[in-house]
């Protein structure tokens, strides 16, 4: 298992924990807008870009898709595979949403992640520090914030 | 055959039982439960991880089983400081139950070996 890369060092704990404890092979915490807060099980900064990009825009369509079909939003989404499942949920943190996507195999189970997903929202709450709490609505250069979020994980783009 | 809900009610009547479930043995997500004996409000509901462990525990212990060339464990039992967590397998979910220590272990054994082979 690879230890997880992160932009923002508080959330490096409980992503560590939550990875040995539901045993996931990969994963990325991100903003709703979009931006890589941290990961594990990816070497390659286009792999996080493609999943933030499309963690989000998930995201945006199983919300309104759930509004549409439920009268409020889904917020947790799973697909399994032959070999390997998905599972997608968002955690908030002092009125702060995150995205979380995790991968994992027969290792685990949907219901160990859950539990253990469950406790890093905890922890995410507990260590959330005071400035995060009004941070960052869509600036609107979704670009420009995904490609800061990653010369974070991997660092600048010819030293990666 | 008794559906899952009848199993459930059968296996929770059985002295000393605090709770039995249902569970996906593939997932680990609770297929039925039975409420839990003497919860309280103050104390938080224990099922969901003891489903979702007990079901990951037990899909570990066919590996251990398989691999020492025992083949399918039968009944698996936990025994901890204020009590026990019992697992049978049945196809593809999993029988737990959690047991106070006084409970008569034998009583609860035979009752969930029945109930997985579905034969009562």
């Amino acid at each position: 298992m690879t230890s997880p890369t992160v932009a923002e060092a508080w959330v490096a704990a409980p992503l560590r924990r939550l990875m040995e404890d539901a045993r996931l092979i990969s994963g990325v915490l991100l903003y709703p807008t979009g931006r890589a807060v941290g990961q594990f099980g990816f070497s390659n900064a286009a792999d996080v870009m493609s999943i933030c990009a499309l963690t989000s825009a998930i995201n945006a369509s199983a919300r309104e898709l759930g509004r549409q079909l439920d009268g409020k939003p889904f917020y947790e989404l799973y697909h399994a595979g032959a070999e390997r499942q998905v599972f997608m949920a968002r955690a908030t943190a002092g009125g702060q949403e995150f995205l979380f996507v995790g991968v994992f195999d027969r290792e685990s189970s949907l219901g160990v992640v859950e539990i253990y997903f469950a406790e890093f929202q905890k922890a995410l709450e507990k260590l959330l520090p005071e400035k995060q709490a009004t941070v960052p609505g869509p600036s609107g250069d979704f670009e420009g914030e995904l490609n800061r979020s990653l010369d974070a994980l991997f660092g600048p783009i010819g030293k990666r | 055959m008794k559906s899952v809900s009848q199993v459930v009610a059968s296996l929770s009547h059985v002295p000393g039982v605090v709770a039995a479930m249902v569970v996906g043995a593939v997932d680990g997500l609770i297929v039925e439960t039975s409420a839990v004996l003497g919860a309280t409000d103050g104390a938080g509901d224990p099922r969901k991880h003891t489903a979702a462990l007990a079901a990951y525990l037990y899909a570990k212990v066919t590996r251990a089983s398989n691999a020492a060339r025992l083949g399918k464990p039968a009944f698996m039992r936990l025994e901890a400081e204020k009590g026990h967590i019992c697992v049978v397998g049945a196809r593809d979910v999993v029988l737990v139950t959690i047991v106070t220590p006084d409970a008569n272990l034998g009583r609860v054994r035979l009752d969930m070996m029945t109930a997985a082979k579905g034969d009562q």
